[in-house]
C-alpha cells in the first residue's frame, strides 16, 4: 500500500465532525458547516460531496434574507441508511428511524401467545411490512436492536430470566432474528432501553445520573450513571424483583418469583386485593379503578403497593444516590401512583430525590431501542477505527553499504 | 516552573484515629503514623492532618511544601461541586469546616479528598482481594456501616457523591423512625452500638463491647452467638439488596466488625437462602489499613502522573 500519512485517520476525523454537525444543525450551508467543524472550507467541501456521492446527504434549499449569494442547505438524507427499534413485552411494538435520528413509522400488535419462534417470526412479519409500507426495503435497514425483558448476559447475549415470555430462553435470538432481518441484530434489557429512551426523548434529557423504576406485570429498575448503562457482572443489576422487600423473602413463591415483585407485580396487586377480601378482579388496573371509586380494600392494597415501591426507591436513593428517579411501567407511570409515591419517600429516602413519571409511557422502550440502533449506525459508519491502531512500520529498505 | 516533588501524603482520618503515611511515586510507604483524632473536631482536626504531613516529611527528610500530592480520607459524603463534607456524624464539626479548601492552602491544588470508604474500596482494588474485579463493594461495618462502589471498573460516587452511604439502607428499622432519620435504619440495627444493645436486651452482662461479644461468643456463650446470627441475618439482607440492585461480582468485607471470620462466615452461610443466585464475598486482605493504603495508591497515582507525563504517549508494537 503506498504511504499516505495519517490520511485515513484526518479523513475520517473530518468525516465524523461533519456528520455530527449535518446531525444537530440541519439545515446547513457549507460555509457553516465549516464554522462550527473548524474544519476549512475546502475540506468541507470535499466532505459534503462525498456524502453527496453515497447518498447520505441532501440539498434541502437556500439561506435567504441575506445580501449577496445564497447557499445552498444541507441536510442528512434518510436514504443514508435505516435503524428499528423493537420492543418485546406483552406486545410487540416495531418502530423505523432514518440515520438522522427522525422516527418515520411505527407499529404494534399483541404478543405471539406461543411465544418462542412465533413470536421472532411476528417480529419479523411486522418489520418487513414497517419497511414497506414506507417505500425503504429491508435490506436499506442497517442496524437493529431488540428490548426484551429478562437479563440479557453480557457475555453470552443469551437472554435469561425472563418469565413472561415463554420458550425465549432456549433459543439463539441474535441469531435467528439477525438471519430473518438481514442486518445484524442487538439485544438490551427492555428496561435499560427505556431509560434510554427517557434520555434521549423524555423526562430525563441531560440528566447524568438517573434511575428508571418499572412497575407493571413485572418490577426492574434500569441505572445510567455518568453518562452510561450500568449492566452488573452478568447483565443482572437492576433486577429488583428480587429486592428483599415486602415479606419473607425465605418463602418459597418469595424466593422463586423475587419477593418484591411477588407483592407488587401486577399479579401480586391482584393477589392481594383477594387476599384482603376483595371480590373478583382480573387486572392490576381493574384494583386501581376501585380504589378510585373508593373501595376500601383496593384503597388499602394500592397504598400498600406505594409503600413497598417507595421502599425499592430508598435503596436505590441510599446506594447509588442518583439525582432523579423516573417511574415508569404500566402501574409507575400513573400520576396518582407516583404521588402516593413520592409522599412516602419524602418520609423515607435519607436524602431528597426528584420523582417524574415517564413521559414516553409503553413506547420508553422501543424508542431507546432505536437510540441504540442508531449509536450503532453511526459508529460504524463515523468511527474514527485507525486511530487505535499501530503506525504503520515501513516496508524493508536495502542498505547500500552492505 | 516549580520543583516536581518526590513524596505524596496520604491520611485515613476515622472517628477515633488519624492514620497517616509518607510514600514514594511507587507507593511504598517511607514514614508512617496513627494518633488519637482531635476531639474538638472541624478546623483542628484539619490543623492536625497537616501537623502530621509536616512530622512524616521532617522524619524522612523533605521539605514539607514540597509534597504536592495529598489523597485525605474522610468519613462522609463530599459533595462533587463544592467539596464540601456531609454525613460524618463521628466527627464534630466536619460539616461546617471546608477541609480541602484549608489543605490546598497548605499544599496547594494537588490535594484530593475522598470519602474513606471509597478509598478502602481502591485499597483492595489495587493490592488486596480485589485485583482484577470490575464490580465489586467494599462494605464497611463498625460504628457504623458504609459502602465503596466500583462501577465498571471505576469508583462510583452518585449524583451527591453519597453514593454507598447505606447506614441509611432501608434495611432494619423502620426506616420512617425518627430514630432512622439520624442514624439510617440500617447502622440501627448492624451498628456496633445496635450490637451490643441486642446483646443486652436478651439478658447479655451489661458494658461490655463487640470485640467482647466476639469472645463470649467464641468460649460458647449461646446469647453472644445469638447476637451474631441476628446481625448477620441483616447484613445478609443488606448484600441482597445490593446484588439485586447491582450485581457486583464481589463483595469485600471490612470494618472492625466486618472483617470478623465470625460474622461474615455467619453471612455467608444465611446467603443462599436470602438470594437465588450465588454471591460472593471475601473478607478485607488490607484489614483497617485499607483506607490508608487506598489513599497511598490514590496520591501516588497522581505523583507518577506528575511524573511521566509522556506516560501515554504513542506506542509502537
Amino acid at each position: 500500500m503506498p504511504f499516505q500519512p495519517m490520511a485515513s485517520v484526518t479523513r475520517q476525523l473530518s468525516r465524523r465532525s461533519v456528520f455530527e454537525a449535518l446531525l444537530h444543525r440541519s439545515p446547513i450551508s457549507r460555509a457553516d458547516l465549516a464554522k462550527v467543524t473548524g474544519l476549512s472550507k475546502q475540506t468541507t467541501s470535499e466532505v459534503i460531496d462525498a456524502f453527496a456521492q453515497q447518498g447520505l446527504v441532501r440539498p434541502v434549499g437556500r439561506t435567504s434574507g441575506n445580501v449577496g449569494r445564497t447557499a445552498v442547505l444541507y441536510e442528512l438524507s434518510p436514504e443514508g441508511g435505516h435503524v428499528l427499534g423493537i420492543d418485546l413485552g406483552a406486545r410487540v411494538t416495531v418502530t423505523l428511524g432514518d440515520i438522522a435520528g427522525r422516527v418515520l413509522a411505527e407499529t404494534d400488535e399483541p404478543t405471539d401467545s406461543r411465544g418462542g419462534a412465533w413470536a421472532l417470526e411476528q417480529i419479523a412479519r411486522l418489520a418487513d411490512r414497517l419497511a414497506r409500507d414506507n417505500h425503504t426495503h429491508p435490506s436499506r435497514i442497517r442496524s437493529i436492536v431488540l428490548a426484551t425483558p429478562g437479563v440479557v448476559n453480557p457475555r453470552t447475549g443469551a437472554i435469561e430470566m425472563a418469565p413472561n415470555i415463554t420458550g425465549l430462553g432456549h433459543l439463539n435470538v441474535v441469531g435467528l432474528l439477525s438471519e430473518k432481518l438481514g442486518s445484524p441484530v442487538a439485544i438490551e434489557n427492555d428496561i435499560n432501553l427505556a431509560l434510554l429512551g427517557e434520555i434521549w426523548h423524555g423526562c430525563a434529557q441531560n440528566v447524568a445520573n438517573v434511575a428508571f423504576l418499572a412497575l407493571g406485570t413485572g418490577v426492574g429498575l434500569g441505572l445510567y450513571v455518568n453518562g452510561q448503562l450500568v449492566r452488573g457482572e452478568n447483565g443482572a443489576a437492576g433486577e429488583i424483583g428480587y429486592l428483599p422487600i415486602g415479606g419473607d423473602p425465605l418463602q418459597a413463591e418469595a424466593r422463586l418469583q423475587g419477593c418484591l415483585e411477588y407483592q407488587v407485580g401486577a399479579h401480586g396487586i391482584v393477589r392481594r386485593y383477594h387476599e384482603a377480601g376483595g371480590s373478583e378482579v382480573e387486572s392490576a388496573r381493574e384494583v386501581f379503578e376501585r380504589a378510585q371509586a373508593g373501595d376500601p380494600l383496593a384503597t388499602g392494597v394500592i397504598e400498600e403497593t406505594a409503600r413497598l415501591t417507595a421502599l425499592a426507591a430508598a435503596t436505590v436513593v441510599a446506594t447509588v444516590d442518583p439525582q432523579l428517579i423516573v417511574l415508569g411501567g404500566s402501574v409507575g407511570a400513573r400520576t396518582d401512583f407516583a404521588d402516593k409515591v413520592a409522599r412516602v419517600l419524602l418520609r423515607l429516602a435519607p436524602r431528597p430525590v426528584e420523582i417524574r413519571t415517564s413521559t414516553l409511557g409503553k413506547r420508553a422502550g422501543v424508542v431507546g431501542a432505536l437510540s441504540v440502533a442508531l449509536n450503532k449506525l453511526h459508529d460504524e459508519l463515523f468511527s474514527v477505527a485507525d486511530l487505535a491502531a499501530a503506525v504503520p512500520l515501513p516496508p524493508p529498505r536495502v542498505h547500500a553499504s552492505r | 516552573m516549580t520543583r516536581e516533588s518526590t513524596h505524596c501524603f496520604a491520611a485515613d482520618l476515622g472517628g477515633t484515629k488519624l492514620a497517616a503515611a509518607m510514600a514514594d511515586a511507587h507507593g511504598q510507604i517511607v514514614a508512617e503514623l496513627t494518633e488519637p483524632t482531635d476531639r474538638r473536631g472541624g478546623a483542628h482536626v484539619a490543623e492536625q492532618i497537616a501537623a502530621s504531613a509536616h512530622k512524616l516529611a521532617q522524619a524522612v527528610g523533605v521539605e514539607a511544601t514540597r509534597v504536592r500530592h495529598v489523597m485525605v480520607g474522610v468519613p462522609g459524603a463530599i459533595d462533587p461541586l463544592t467539596g464540601r463534607v456531609s454525613l460524618t456524624p463521628n466527627i464534630e464539626g466536619l460539616q461546617d469546616f471546608d477541609v480541602l479548601d484549608y489543605l490546598r492552602g497548605r499544599f496547594g491544588p494537588g490535594v484530593e479528598i475522598e470519602n474513606d470508604v471509597n478509598l478502602a474500596m481502591l485499597g483492595e482494588q489495587t493490592l488486596g482481594c480485589a485485583s482484577r474485579c470490575r464490580n465489586a463493594a467494599f462494605l464497611a461495618l463498625g460504628t457504623g456501616a458504609g459502602l465503596g462502589l466500583l462501577i465498571d471498573g471505576k469508583l462510583f460516587r452518585g449524583a451527591r457523591g453519597s453514593a454507598g452511604e447505606i447506614a441509611d439502607l432501608p434495611v432494619g428499622r423502620d426506616p420512617t423512625s425518627q430514630a432512622a432519620a439520624t442514624s439510617g435504619a440500617f447502622e440501627l440495627e448492624v451498628g456496633s452500638l445496635a450490637i451490643v444493645e441486642r446483646y443486652r436486651r436478651q439478658g447479655g452482662a451489661a458494658a461490655v463491647t463487640v470485640r467482647d461479644i466476639f469472645r463470649l461468643a467464641h468460649e460458647g456463650d449461646e446469647v453472644a452467638a445469638a447476637v451474631l446470627d441476628t446481625t448477620s441475618r441483616w447484613v445478609a439482607l443488606a448484600v441482597a439488596t445490593l446484588q439485586s440492585l447491582l450485581d457486583l461480582e464481589l463483595i469485600v468485607f471490612g470494618g472492625s466488625i466486618g472483617v470478623r471470620p465470625e460474622l461474615y462466615e455467619r453471612v455467608r452461610r444465611a446467603l443462599p437462602s436470602h438470594f437465588s443466585r450465588p454471591i460472593t464475598i471475601a473478607p478485607s486482605k488490607l484489614g483497617d489499613r485499607a483506607g490508608l493504603i487506598g489513599a497511598v495508591c490514590a496520591a501516588a497515582r497522581a505523583l507518577r502522573q506528575e511524573r511521566e507525563p509522556a506516560e501515554h504517549a504513542l506506542h509502537l508494537t
